[in-house]
C-alpha cells in the first residue's frame, strides 16, 4: 500500500494537470504569422509566460525576442523582461524530428518566469505518455536562470541543477532541456544579462608526430570514462561501459588515432567551427543506444563545455574504422562525433557526459544520472600553451564563501550558547527564583536569533528527514558534497551531534531549535499578555503516556523510509517546520497551515506541545541523550521534594525527583533552585539552621549544599528533616548496578568483559538455549545481509533486519543484562535499565557498530550495495 | 528399432563424419605441406593436391555490430545493375540501378531517372535491359579516390557513372558506332600534365565489329567490319574520341603514369563465326599512346562515322607502321586472350591466354621504348609467356609480386610469381614461378584481390567469381546462382574461407578499403532544383491540362493528404522529403497507376503521368518510415 500511495498521488496530479491545461498542443496548426510577423505577441500568448505584462514590443534582435513592459505610459512602463519563441533561436528537433515550439518568458534578471508549449509533434506523447508530463517537465524550468546548468535527472555536480525527466521520452526531454536553456542563454547574452567572453579557438601545434596508445593516455590526449554497475544502483562492480575518448582536431591526437591519411580526410570534411571527437567503448551498455534511430539524436552521450552542451544527431556521427595507435584496447563500439558550434574551443577544457539510467535502491525508481570525464588538450599541442581558465571551485566552497558573514553569526550563536552551557553553574548561581535573567537573557537572545535569523532567514531548521537521509546514507551513498552544500544545516548538525553527547538534546531543543524556541516563546508571551491563567500542564499521568508518541512517530517514519523515502518525506510533514519557516504559513494549503497554526496557538496554553509529544526529531535525539556525559545535578533529598518538579516546564522530573534526560530541555530552572538558598527546601533548612546558630553561610558546593564548616563531613542528609519517601537516589537515573566483572582486579579482563557485554546480549550463566536463540538471531541478520549483497532482496532490508535485531536484543538484554552505562562512556558507572534506556542503548550502540562496519567495508571496497 | 535410438545413431554418424573429415583434412594438410615442398623443387606447373586448403584462413565472419573492412563494387551482369558488397563478409549492402528500371527506388519511373536513362520522343524509356560486366572506380595518386565508379552495358553500349557519395547513377552515355561494349578502365593520371594525378578519362573496349557506319551498307562484307576503341571524359561523360583499330577490343587496362591504355584482342581474325575467331594461333594486345592520340585529335587528323560527331583517329596497323608516329602498338599474344591487367608496381600488363594455357607479361617500359623508336620489335616487350594452366582468364595481384589467375577449365586459381616467371622465360628453367594452386567451385571467371589494381594492393583477400555453382547450394530449380568464393591470400598458400550464392550474373568487381569513401548521410534540399522550399509550398497548381502536385512528406504524413485532378490531366507529382533523420526514407506509390519511387531524407523526386481513369486512387508510403507508416497515405481524386 505504502508504495502505491505516491503513484496514486502522482496520477491525481497528472489528471489535474491535464484538466488545468486543457487544449492539447499535439500537432496543432499554428498561424504562419507566429513565426513571421514582427508582432509576435499578437499571435502568441505572451502574457501567459510573463505575469503582469501589459504591453510587448515588436520582435527585435538576432535571434529575435520581444520586450515585455508592465503597466504605465509608453515611456514610463517598466521593462519586466523578455519573451521569445524557441524556434526563433534554436533549431533542435525533438524525438519526432520536429521542434517543440515553446514560448518562454524571462525577467530582466535572467530568471525564467513562464513557459508554454505551443506545439509539439512528439508521437510518444500521443501514444502513451500524457501530454501533461511534458507541461510538467517544462514548468520545472520556471525559476531557473539563463546561465544555470540544468541536467536531466540527478545533477552530476553541485554546480548543476537536476530536473526530473519523463521516463520513456528521453530524447524529448533532452532536446527540450537544450531548447529551454539555450534559448534563454542566447537571449540573456544578447540583452546583456550574461556577459561572456568567447573562448578563443585553439591553434594547434602540428609537427606530424604520432604517439602510441600508452603515450596518448599518459599525456591525457585520451581520457577514460568508466561507469560501473554499482554507479547505477546495481551490485556488481563490473563496468557497464568503459569509454576512451579524445579530441581529433588536435593533429598529434588525430594523426595518432586515425593515421595520417584518414585524419587528413576527416579534417577536410570538417567545416569551420566543427570539431571531431572519437569514442571507443566496451561493456554491456551502448553509448549509442537506439534513440537516434528514429529521433536522430544520440541520447546517451553529450559534450559539455561550461554551460554549453552539445548533443549529437545521426548526421554528426561518422564511422570510426579503427585505432591506428598501437596498443589500443579492444572495443565493441566506436564513433566519431562532430561537435558543431562556434562557441566550442578545443583549447579549453570540456567534458564527455554519459547519461545512464540509475535505479534508486531506496525507492526502486529509475532516474537519469550523468557521468562525466573532463578532457583538456595537453599544453604542448596548443600554440602558446593552455589558456588561463578559472577553475570553478567546488560549489559548496562558493556557497560557504558567499555566506561567510552569516556563517560567522551562526557559529557565534552556537559557540555562545555552548559556552553559556559550559558555564551554566555560574549562570544558575547568579540567578535565583526571583531573578532568572542571567540564564534567561542568554536564552532569549538565543531564541530570538534562532527564530528570526536561523529559522526565517537562513531556513536552517533541522529536520527528521535529514536523520532519515543519514540512515540511508550510511548504507547507500554518503555524499559529503551534498551535506556541505547546505552550510547552516551542516554546521548545525555537527553542533547537535557534539552537544547531544555532552549535554543531551536539551541544548539544541531547548535553546536553539527555531520551532521549539518559537513555541516556547509564544508560551512565555502568552503568560505575559495575561493568558497565564489559561496556561496549564497535562497531568503527569497523561504526560507520561503521551511523551511516547513522539518515539512512535520517529520509529514509524524510520520504518516507512525503508520502503519509500518519498513517502517518509511526505509523512515528515508532521513537522510543521516546512510550513513555518521554509514556505511560510500563508503560502501553504490550508491543512498544513492549520496544523502549524494550531500547534503554535496551542503553545500559548501548553508549553511546547509539539516538542513534548510529537517531534520525531526530538525523539531521535532523545535516545542518545540517555547517555549524555554531563547531567544536571540532584541532591539526595530531592526524592522527597517536588519544588523543582513543579517548576519543570518539560515535566521531566518524576515523583522520586529524578530527571529524565530524554525529556529535559535544559531550561536550567532546577539548577537555579539547586543553589538558591531561599528556595531549595534542603538549602533553606540549612540556611535557617546556620542563621539561627549564628554560623557563617559558607559557599554552596557542587553537591548543592553549603560547604560544611568542618573538614569532617557530617553528612548533609542529616540536616534535612523530612523523611525520604523512598530509598531512591535521585542523583541517579535509576538504581546503580555493579556488573560482576567490575570486581575483577585486572583492567584487561574488565575491558574484555565490557566488550563482551556490548557485543553479546545474553548474560553469563544463562541457559544454552538463550545463547542459541542469540546465535540464530545473528545468523538470521547475517543471511539478510548476504541476500542483500547478492541482490536477492533490496539492500534496505538490511536496515529493517538491523532494526528487528535491535528490538530483539533489547528484549534479550532485559532478561539477563538489565543495566546500562551511565554518563561518560569511559567511566564505569552502571545503572538499572528501563525499557527505553535499553532500547536507546541497543539502538545507539548498534547504529554505531553498523555505521563503522559499513563504512569500513565500503572504504575497503568490499561492499557494494 | 525405436526412433530414439535412430536419433542417437544419426548423431553418432554425424559426429563420426565430422571427426573423420577433420582427420582427413589434417592428413591432407600435412600432405599439402609436403606437396608445397616438392613444388618448390619441382617443375613449373606442378599441380598441388586439391585438398591442400586445410590450413585455417582468416575468419571472414563479421559479427553483429561490426563493420566490414572493405567495400566491394560488383557488376550485376544482365540484371543490369551495380551491386555494393561489404567484404570480407560478402553481404550485399545495396544495389544501384543504372541501365534498367528498378521499382524500389523508382529508377526509370521518376522524371529525373528517366532523363538520365534516356527516353524516346513519347517519354518512354529508350532501353530497359542492360548487361553490366566491368566496373572500376576513379583514381587519384594510384589509389581510389571515392568520387565515381563507371560501369558498362554490353547490350546497348552505354556507360554509366555512379557517384560514390550517394551511390546513385548520375550520367549515362551511349557510345556511338560500337557493339558489344565490354571492358572499361579509367585512366590513373594524365599522360602530359603531372598535376592531373587523377582520373579524367574512361576507356571503353567493344567486342563486336560492325560495318562503319552501321547504316545498312556493307553488311555482307565481314572483312570490312571494324571496331572502335572509345575514350569518354570522366567529368562531362561526353565521348572524347575513338580509335579505329584492326581486330576487336575486349577488356581494358591503363598504366599508372597515364601514358598507355591497352585492350586485349581475341578476334584479330575479324571472324564472324566461331571457327573463324579461333583460327589464328596468336591474337593481340593493342596499346594506345594517349598523348599522341589526343595530339592527333587536336590536329584534326580525324574522321567521323554516320551521325556521330565523335572524332575518330586511325589506329589500324597499316596506318601505324612507323613507331615514331604510331598511335597504336599491337603486341602479339597467344590464342584468344582474355583479360589484360595492370600490375600494382606499374611495370607490367598481363594478358591471359584463354585458349592457350599461358600468361603473357608485357613490360610497359619496353612498349614505350617501341613508341620512342628505341626498340625494334614490339613483341620483344613480352618479358614472360609462361604456362600456368588451362583456360587462364583474369589476373589479380597481392602487391608482393604475385599474380593470381583464374583457370576456367581447370576450375582453379593459380598463384604465380611475376618476377620468377620473367626469369623462367629468360631461360632459367629451374625457377618455379607457380607458388600455389587452389580448387574453386567451379569454372572461375573474374578474380580480384583487395586493392588489387592500385598502388596500395594489400594482399589480404581474393574474391573469385565462379561461373558455375552446380552442387554448392540448395537447388532452387534449373537456374543456379553464381558462386562467389573468398580466399585468404595473406600467407604463402591460398585458403578458401567462404562462398556465397549470388544472383546471376556478376562479372568483374573491385574491392577497396572502406576508409576511401565518405558517403553522404542525407541529401541537401538545395541539391534538387524542384525541391519544395518548405511544407507551405505543398499544393496543386494547374496550367491548362498540366497539373503540378507538390507534396511534402514528413513522417508519418503527406501534405497535402489529398488532391483532385480531372481525367485526362497530365499530372506531375513533385515530392520533397522534409525529414532530416538519417535513414528516414519515404516511398510514394499510387494505386492502379503503376507508380512507385522512394524519396530519401531531404531529397526531391518527381513523376509525370496521365490521369486517365476517374475515381479515388490512394497514394501511400511504401518505404517503412514510422509507427504510423500504414496511416501515411492520401487520396488522388480523379474527376470525370
Amino acid at each position: 500500500m505504502s508504495r502505491r500511495l505516491p503513484f496514486l498521488l502522482a496520477a491525481l496530479l497528472v489528471m489535474w494537470g491535464q484538466t488545468a491545461h486543457g487544449q492539447s498542443a499535439y500537432d496543432v496548426a499554428l498561424p504562419v504569422e507566429l513565426t513571421s510577423s514582427p508582432d509576435l505577441c499578437t499571435y502568441a500568448p505572451c502574457r501567459d509566460v510573463m505575469p503582469g505584462a501589459e504591453r510587448f514590443s515588436l520582435r527585435k534582435g538576432r535571434p529575435a525576442y520581444v520586450e515585455a513592459f508592465g503597466p504605465g505610459e509608453a515611456d514610463a512602463a517598466p521593462l519586466l523582461g523578455y519573451v521569445f519563441l524557441s524556434t526563433d533561436i534554436v533549431d533542435i528537433p525533438a524525438y519526432s524530428g520536429k521542434p517543440v515550439v515553446t514560448l518562454i518568458g524571462m525577467d530582466t534578471a535572467g530568471t525564467i518566469v513562464g513557459t508554454r508549449i505551443l506545439k509539439h509533434s512528439e508521437p510518444i506523447l500521443l501514444v502513451g505518455i500524457p501530454e501533461a508530463q511534458l507541461t510538467r517537465f517544462v514548468n520545472q524550468f520556471i525559476g531557473k536562470r539563463a546561465w544555470d546548468k540544468v541536467e536531466i535527472g540527478r545533477a552530476r555536480d553541485a554546480a548543476a541543477i537536476g530536473v526530473d525527466g519523463i521516463s520513456g521520452a528521453t530524447v524529448t526531454v533532452i532536446a527540450q532541456n537544450q531548447v529551454m536553456m539555450r534559448s534563454a542563454y542566447q537571449v540573456a547574452r544578447q540583452v546583456g544579462i550574461v556577459q561572456t567572453e568567447p573562448r578563443a579557438p585553439a591553434v594547434f601545434v602540428d609537427d606530424g608526430a604520432r604517439q602510441d596508445w600508452a603515450g596518448l593516455v599518459r599525456e591525457g590526449s585520451v581520457q577514460r570514462l568508466r561507469v560501473t554497475a554499482a554507479d547505477v544502483g546495481e551490485t556488481s562492480r563490473d563496468p557497464i561501459i568503459d569509454i576512451h575518448f579524445g579530441y581529433l582536431n588536435a593533429p598529434a591526437v588525430g594523426r595518432s588515432v586515425l593515421g595520417d591519411a584518414a585524419w587528413t580526410r576527416l579534417m577536410e570534411r570538417l567545416g569551420p567551427d566543427e570539431h571531431a571527437i572519437f569514442l571507443i567503448a566496451s561493456g554491456r551498455e551502448s553509448f549509442k543506444g537506439s534513440g537516434f534511430v528514429r529521433g536522430g539524436i544520440y541520447d546517451r552521450v553529450q559534450v559539455a563545455q561550461d554551460v554549453d552542451t552539445y548533443t549529437f544527431r545521426d548526421r554528426d556521427y561518422l564511422n570510426l574504422y579503427g585505432i591506428e595507435a598501437p596498443g589500443a584496447p579492444a572495443f565493441s563500439e566506436s564513433a566519431i562525433f562532430i561537435v558543431r558550434g562556434a562557441s566550442f574551443s578545443g583549447a579549453y577544457p570540456w567534458s564527455l557526459v554519459f547519461l545512464a539510467n540509475t535505479v534508486d535502491r531506496a525507492t526502486g525508481q529509475r532516474t537519469f544520472t550523468s557521468f562525466d570525464q573532463e578532457y583538456w588538450l595537453a599544453a604542448k599541442y596548443l600554440e602558446g600553451g593552455r589558456p588561463q581558465v578559472a577553475t570553478p571551485e567546488a560549489a559548496w566552497v562558493t556557497i560557504w564563501r558567499n555566506r561567510a558573514p552569516e556563517i560567522a553569526i551562526f557559529v557565534t550563536l552556537l559557540v555562545g550558547i555552548a559556552v553559556a552551557q559550559t558555564v551554566r553553574d555560574r549562570l544558575t548561581r547568579a540567578s535565583s527564583r526571583q531573578n532568572h535573567w542571567p540564564v534567561e537573557s542568554i536564552k532569549y537572545v538565543g531564541w530570538a536569533v534562532s527564530i528570526g535569523f536561523v529559522g526565517f532567514h537562513l531556513m536552517a531548521q533541522p529536520s527528521i528527514t535529514q536523520v532519515l537521509t543519514w540512515f540511508h546514507g550510511v548504507v547507500f551513498d554518503w555524499n559529503w558534497e551534498l551535506f556541505l552544500s547546505e552550510p547552516f544545516v551542516f554546521i548545525f548538525w555537527v553542533f547537535i551531534l557534539i552537544t547531544v553527547f555532552i549535554w543531551g538534546r536539551g541544548l539544541f531543543c531547548g535553546w536553539l531549535c527555531p520551532f521549539g524556541s518559537l513555541s516556547e516563546m509564544l508560551h512565555k508571551i502568552g503568560g505575559v499578555i495575561g493568558l497565564g491563567r489559561f496556561q496549564f500542564k497535562l497531568p503527569m499521568k497523561w504526560h507520561d503516556r503521551l511523551k511516547w508518541v513522539k518515539y512512535a512517530v520517529f520509529l514509524g517514519l524510520l520504518v516507512v523510509s525503508f520502503f519509500s523515502m518519498t513517502l517518509a518525506e511526505t509523512l515528515a510533514e508532521v513537522e510543521p517546520f516546512k510550513t513555518t519557516f521554509l514556505v511560510g504559513i500563508w503560502n501553504r494549503s490550508w491543512p498544513f497551515a492549520l496544523f502549524a497554526t494550531g500547534l503554535l496557538g496551542l503553545s500559548l496554553f501548553i508549553e511546547r506541545p509539539f516538542c513534548k509529544y510529537l517531534c520525531p526529531l526530538g525523539a531521535s535525539l532523545a535516545m542518545p541523550s540517555t547517555f549524555r556525559w554531563i547531567g544536571l545535578r540532584r541532591k539526595p533529598a530531592c526524592n522527597s521534594c517536588a519544588a523543582c518538579a513543579v517548576r519543570c516546564g518539560s515535566q521531566a522530573i518524576d515523583a522520586d525527583g529524578r530527571i529524565d534526560h530524554r525529556e529535559c530541555l535544559l531550561c536550567l530552572e532546577c539548577m537555579i533552585l539547586y543553589t538558591d538558598a531561599h528556595t531549595c527546601p534542603p538549602l533553606v533548612v540549612e540556611r535557617k539552621r546556620r542563621e539561627k546558630a549564628g554560623l557563617p553561610l559558607t559557599p554552596i558546593g557542587a553537591d548543592g549544599h553549603y560547604i560544611p564548616l568542618t573538614a569532617v563531613a557530617s553528612g548533609p542528609a542529616a540536616v534535612w528533616p523530612v523523611k525520604p519517601k523512598s530509598n531512591v537516589d535521585p542523583r541517579m537515573q535509576t538504581d546503580p548496578v555493579e556488573p560482576a566483572w567490575e570486581r575483577q582486579p585486572s583492567i584487561v579482563r574488565r575491558a574484555m568483559a565490557e566488550l563482551r557485554h556490548h557485543f553479546w546480549p545474553i548474560g553469563e550463566g544463562r541457559r544454552w538455549s538463550a545463547h542459541a536463540i542469540a546465535v540464530a538471531a545473528l545468523a538470521g541478520a547475517g543471511v539478510v545481509l548476504a541476500l542483500a549483497i547478492a541482490r536477492v532482496i533490496p539492500p534496505v532490508s538490511v536496515l529493517g533486519a538491523a532494526l528487528l535485531l535491535s528490538f530483539w536484543e533489547a528484549r534479550a538484554r532485559m532478561a539477563s543484562l538489565r543495566f546500562v552505562k551511565e554518563g561518560p562512556w569511559w567511566k564505569h558507572q552502571y545503572r538499572a535499565a528501563r525499557p527505553m534506556d535499553m532500547l536507546s542503548y541497543v539502538g545507539f550502540k548498534n547504529l554505531m557498530i553498523g555505521a563503522l562496519v559499513f563504512l569500513t567495508l565500503k572504504a575497503l571496497g568490499l561492499l557494494v550495495l | 528399432m525405436s526412433t530414439e535410438q535412430g536419433g542417437n545413431r544419426a548423431d553418432t554418424a554425424e559426429r563420426t563424419t565430422t571427426t573423420g573429415r577433420r582427420q582427413f583434412l589434417g592428413a591432407a594438410g600435412l600432405a599439402g605441406v609436403v606437396g608445397a615442398g616438392l613444388a618448390t623443387f619441382g617443375a613449373a606447373g606442378c599441380r598441388r593436391e586439391p585438398e591442400s586448403q586445410a590450413t585455417a584462413g582468416a575468419d571472414p565472419h563479421v559479427k553483429p555490430g561490426e563493420l566490414d573492412t572493405y567495400y566491394g563494387l560488383w557488376s550485376g551482369g544482365h540484371t543490369g545493375d551495380l551491386r555494393v558488397l561489404g567484404m570480407p563478409s560478402g553481404r550485399e549492402i545495396h544495389r544501384v540501378p543504372c541501365f534498367v528500371p528498378d521499382p524500389l527506388v523508382g529508377w526509370g519511373i521518376t522524371n529525373e531517372s528517366k532523363a538520365i536513362m534516356g527516353t524516346n520522343p513519347d517519354g518512354s524509356l529508350k532501353y530497359t535491359v542492360g548487361d553490366t560486366h566491368h566496373t572500376h572506380a576513379s583514381y587519384r595518386d594510384g589509389n581510389y579516390d571515392g568520387r565515381y565508379a563507371w560501369i558498362n552495358d554490353k547490350i546497348n553500349c552505354r556507360i554509366a557513372r555512379i557517384r560514390l557519395d550517394t551511390f546513385t547513377c548520375d550520367k549515362i552515355t551511349e557510345l556511338p558506332n560500337v557493339q558489344g561494349f565490354h571492358g572499361i578502365f579509367p585512366d590513373k593520371a594524365d599522360p602530359v600534365d603531372p598535376a592531373i594525378n587523377y582520373t579524367t578519362r574512361v576507356f571503353c573496349g567493344s567486342e563486336f565489329s560492325t560495318p562503319l557506319p552501321n547504316d545498312g551498307r556493307g553488311m555482307n562484307d565481314a572483312s570490312a567490319y571494324r571496331s572502335l576503341f572509345t575514350c569518354v571524359d570522366a567529368e562531362s561523360m561526353e565521348v572524347r574520341w575513338q580509335v579505329l583499330i584492326d581486330g576487336n577490343c575486349d577488356l581494358v587496362a591503363t598504366s599508372f603514369d597515364g601514358k598507355l591504355a591497352a585492350t586485349n584482342q581475341y578476334n584479330t581474325e575479324m571472324g564472324v563465326t566461331f571457327a573463324d575467331m579461333m583460327s589464328a594461333e596468336r591474337d593481340r594486345c593493342a596499346f594506345f599512346h594517349i598523348e599522341r592520340i589526343e595530339a592527333a585529335v587536336a590536329a584534326g587528323r580525324t574522321r567521323t562515322y554516320g551521325d556521330s560527331k565523335v572524332p575518330v583517329v586511325d589506329g589500324t596497323i597499316a596506318a601505324n607502321g612507323d613507331p615514331a608516329t604510331a598511335l597504336v602498338a599491337y603486341v602479339s599474344v597467344p590464342k584468344n586472350p582474355h583479360g589484360v591487367n595492370a600490375s600494382p608496381d606499374g611495370k607490367y600488363f598481363i594478358c591471359s591466354g584463354k585458349l592457350s594455357p599461358t600468361a603473357t607479361v608485357i613490360d610497359l617500359s619496353r612498349v614505350l621504348e617501341w613508341f620512342g623508336g628505341t626498340r625494334e620489335d614490339i613483341d620483344s616487350s613480352i618479358v614472360a609467356e609462361v604456362e600456368i594452366g588451362l583456360g587462364p582468364l583474369h589476373t589479380a595481384f597481392d602487391g608482393r609480386g604475385n599474380a593470381y589467375t583464374t583457370l576456367f577449365l581447370d576450375s582453379q586459381i593459380v598463384k604465380w610469381n611475376v618476377d620468377a616467371a620473367i626469369r623462367f622465360h629468360a631461360g632459367d628453367q629451374s625457377v618455379a614461378y607457380v607458388v600455389d594452386r587452389l580448387d574453386v567451385h567451379y569454372q572461375p571467371g573474374h578474380i580480384n584481390a583487395s586493392q588489387s589494381e592500385t598502388k596500395a594492393a594489400d594482399g589480404q583477400w581474393l574474391a573469385v567469381g565462379c561461373k558455375f555453382s552446380k552442387d554448392r547450394f540448395l537447388p532452387a530449380g534449373p537456374l543456379h546462382p553464381e558462386n562467389e568464393q573468398l580466399i585468404d591470400i595473406r600467407g604463402e598458400r591460398m585458403v578458401l574461407v567462404a562462398e556465397h550464392p549470388v544472383r546471376p550474373e556478376p562479372h568483374d568487381f573491385i574491392i577497396f578499403k572502406r576508409e576511401l569513401l565518405t558517403p553522404k548521410q542525407v541529401y541537401q534540399l538545395s541539391d534538387f532544383p524542384l525541391a519544395l522550399a518548405s511544407g507551405e509550398d505543398a499544393g496543386v497548381t494547374r496550367s491548362g491540362n498540366r497539373v503540378t502536385v507538390k507534396i511534402a512528406s514528413v513522417a508519418p504524413v503527406f501534405s497535402p493528404s489529398e488532391f483532385t485532378v480531372r481525367r485526362g490531366d497530365v499530372v506531375t507529382v513533385i515530392m520533397t522529403n522534409f525529414d532530416t533523420v538519417e535513414d528516414l526514407t519515404h516511398g510514394f506509390a499510387i494505386e492502379k497507376y503503376n507508380i512507385n519511387f522512394i524519396v530519401n531524407p531531404q531529397e526531391t523526386k518527381s513523376v509525370t503521368f496521365r490521369a486517365d481513369r476517374t475515381g479515388v486512387y490512394w497514394y501511400y508510403c511504401t518505404h517503412f518510415c514510422h509507427a504510423l507508416h500504414l496511416e501515411m497515405r492520401g487520396r488522388m481524386i480523379v474527376e470525370g
